[in-house]
C-alpha cells in the first residue's frame, strides 16, 4: 500500500534509485579496475582513479537525502530501515570505490604486468567479487532478501580465491626476489578485492535487514 | 534460518511475564447498546510502565481505556464482558465500589477538566473526599502532586487563583495533579496532549515519563511520535481488536503485522 502523503513515496523511490544507480557505478569500478590490472592498461587505469570522484559526491548526496527525510518526515519501521541502509549501503559502496581507486593507482606503480601464475588467481578472485557486488546492487534493487541471503552465505569462495591468490604472489616472490616491489602492489590489490567482497557481504546484511528487520549472523566463515 | 519467508501474522500479541503486570484484560468485550465495539481483547498492562494505545478513531482504545475503571457505567446501555484484573482482581465485578476503584485508577481527559474553583481546591477535591487530613497534611499532598504534576513553580504564588485562569497546557497539568492527589495506583490518560502546545506537551510527556516510577499509565494517544517516545509498551487497535501489542522499540522499528506497520508509517487507507 502507498503511503498517504505520496511525498514519502516519492523520497523513497528517489533514495532507492540512487542507491542502485551508485551501486551500478561501483561494481563498474571494480570491474575497470580488474581490467586495468590485467591489461596493465596505465592509461585506463588513471581514468579509474578519477572516476572514484563520482562515488564521493553521491555518497555526500544520498547522506543529505536521507537525513533532509528522517528530519521531515520522522520515518518509522520499513521506512526508516530503509532510510537507514540507504545511507550505510551508500557507505559500503564509497570504500568499496576507494578500494577499486587504490587498486587503480597500484597499477599505475607497478614496473611492469604481473606474471600469468600470479594474475589468473587474482583476476578469478576480482572476477568473483565483481560478480557478487553486482547480485547484492540486484538483490537491492529488486527488493530481494533471498538474492541478499544467497550473497551472504557464499562469502567463503571469495576468502579461498584470496588465500590462493597471496600463496601464488608469495611464491613469486621467493622465487625471484627482484620482483618483491610489483609483488607488495599485487598482495595489496588481492586484499583489496577480499575487503570489497566484505563490502558486499555487509551490503547483503543491510538488503535483508532493510527488508525483514531481521539480523543476519553467525555466517559461515573460512 | 533469518530469512522470512511465510506471510505476517494477523495479529501479534506479546505475553508479558505475570509479575510484571499491574492490571490484566482478558477476554474483554464491549457494547454500546446492541452496537459491539471491542472484540475479546486481552492484554497486560506493566506496572511502573507506560503503555501507549494508537490506533484510527473509532478503533476501540478510548473505549478499552474507559473499561478500565469502569467509567463507561456512569452511561445507560453500556455493557463489558470479560475481565479486568487490578491486582488480580475483577473491577468490572458486581460487588465492586466503583467510587473506591476510580481513586486507585485514576484519569485525564482529552481537553482539560478544571473545576470552577481554586487551583489548590482542584487538588484537594478528590483528597477530600476520600481522606481525612488536617490542614498542613492535606496542604503538603497538594504541593507534593502540584510538583510532581510539573506544575508547582507556575502557580505555588496563585493558588487560590481559579483553575480556570490557566492555560491550556497547566489546566492539562493540574488535571494531572487532581489526578494523583488521591495516590493512585494506574493513570489513564485519554488524549492528555492532543489539545495542547509542543512545549505544553513536552512539559506533560516529561511529567508521565517521571511518574511511571510510582504507577502503571495507560495512554490513549493519536501521535505516533509521543507513543514512541513515552511509552515502554505500545498496542494497535483496529476495528475494535487488538491487532499488536509489544515492546515500543519492536513497533516502531519492526512491526510484525502489516496493518500496525501500515499504520505507523502513514499507509493507512
Amino acid at each position: 500500500m502507498d503511503h498517504t502523503i505520496t511525498a514519502i513515496d516519492a523520497d523513497l523511490q528517489a533514495l532507492t534509485r540512487d542507491v542502485s544507480a551508485m551501486g551500478d557505478l561501483a561494481v563498474a569500478q571494480v570491474r575497470a579496475s580488474i581490467d586495468v590490472f590485467l591489461a596493465h592498461d596505465l592509461a585506463t587505469a588513471a581514468k579509474v582513479v578519477r572516476g572514484d570522484d563520482a562515488l564521493d559526491l553521491q555518497d555526500a548526496e544520498i547522506e543529505k537525502r536521507a537525513v533532509r527525510f528522517i528530519a521531515l518526515r520522522q520515518p518509522v519501521a520499513d521506512d526508516l530501515r530503509r532510510t537507514i541502509a540507504a545511507m550505510k549501503i551508500a557507505m559500503q559502496l564509497e570504500r568499496c570505490g576507494d578500494l577499486a581507486k587504490n587498486i587503480g593507482k597500484r597499477v599505475g606503480r607497478m614496473a611492469s604486468a604481473a606474471p600469468a601464475a600470479q594474475a589468473a588467481p587474482i583476476g578469478e578472485l576480482g572476477r568473483l567479487v565483481t560478480e557478487r557486488l553486482a547480485a547484492v546492487v540486484e538483490a537491492y534493487r529488486s527488493d530481494d532478501s533471498q538474492g541478499a541471503y544467497a550473497v551472504w552465505l557464499k562469502d567463503t569462495d571469495i576468502d579461498e580465491r584470496h588465500e590462493a591468490s597471496l600463496r601464488e604472489i608469495v611464491a613469486g616472490m621467493v622465487a625471484d626476489p627482484a620482483t618483491v616491489g610489483d609483488g607488495a602492489h599485487l598482495l595489496f590489490i588481492a586484499k583489496n578485492l577480499e575487503r570489497i567482497g566484505d563490502h558486499a557481504t555487509n551490503i547483503a546484511e543491510l538488503v535483508h535487514y532493510q527488508i525483514t528487520g531481521q539480523e543476519l549472523d553467525n555466517r559461515p566463515k573460512l | 534460518m533469518n530469512v522470512q519467508l511465510e506471510s505476517p501474522p494477523e495479529t501479534a500479541i506479546l505475553d508479558l511475564p505475570s509479575e510484571t503486570v499491574k492490571l490484566q484484560v482478558r477476554n474483554l468485550n464491549f457494547f454500546y447498546g446492541q452496537k459491539q465495539s471491542l472484540f475479546d481483547v486481552s492484554v497486560g498492562f506493566a506496572a511502573n510502565a507506560v503503555t501507549a494505545l494508537i490506533g484510527p478513531s473509532g478503533c476501540g482504545k478510548s473505549t478499552l481505556l474507559r473499561t478500565l475503571n469502569r467509567i463507561y457505567s456512569l452511561y445507560p446501555g453500556q455493557k463489558a464482558t470479560g475481565q479486568v484484573l487490578l491486582d488480580g482482581e475483577d473491577v468490572l465485578g458486581a460487588r465492586v465500589d466503583v467510587a473506591a476503584l476510580r481513586a486507585r485508577v485514576g484519569m485525564v481527559f482529552q481537553k482539560p477538566t478544571p473545576f470552577p474553583m481554586s487551583i489548590f481546591d482542584n487538588v484537594a477535591y478528590g483528597v477530600r473526599l476520600y481522606e481525612k487530613l488536617g490542614k498542613a497534611d492535606l496542604a503538603a499532598r497538594v504541593e507534593e502532586s502540584l510538583r510532581r504534576a510539573a506544575l508547582w513553580d507556575e502557580v505555588k504564588d496563585k493558588l487560590r487563583e481559579s483553575g480556570l485562569s490557566l492555560s491550556g497546557g497547566q489546566q492539562q497539568r493540574l488535571c494531572v495533579a487532581r489526578g494523583i492527589a488521591v495516590r493512585p495506583e494506574v493513570l489513564l490518560l485519554d488524549e492528555p496532549a492532543s489539545a495542547l502546545d509542543p512545549i505544553s506537551t513536552a512539559r506533560l510527556e516529561e511529567t508521565i515519563a517521571e511518574l511511571k516510577r510510582d504507577y502503571t499509565i495507560v495512554i490513549v494517544t493519536h501521535n505516533m511520535g509521543q507513543a514512541a517516545r513515552l511509552s515502554d509498551h505500545t498496542g494497535f487497535m483496529y476495528l475494535g481488536k487488538l491487532v499488536e501489542f509489544g515492546e515500543t522499540e519492536q513497533v516502531f522499528t519492526n512491526p510484525v503485522t502489516t496493518r500496525a506497520r501500515d499504520y505507523i508509517t502513514g499507509r493507512f487507507g
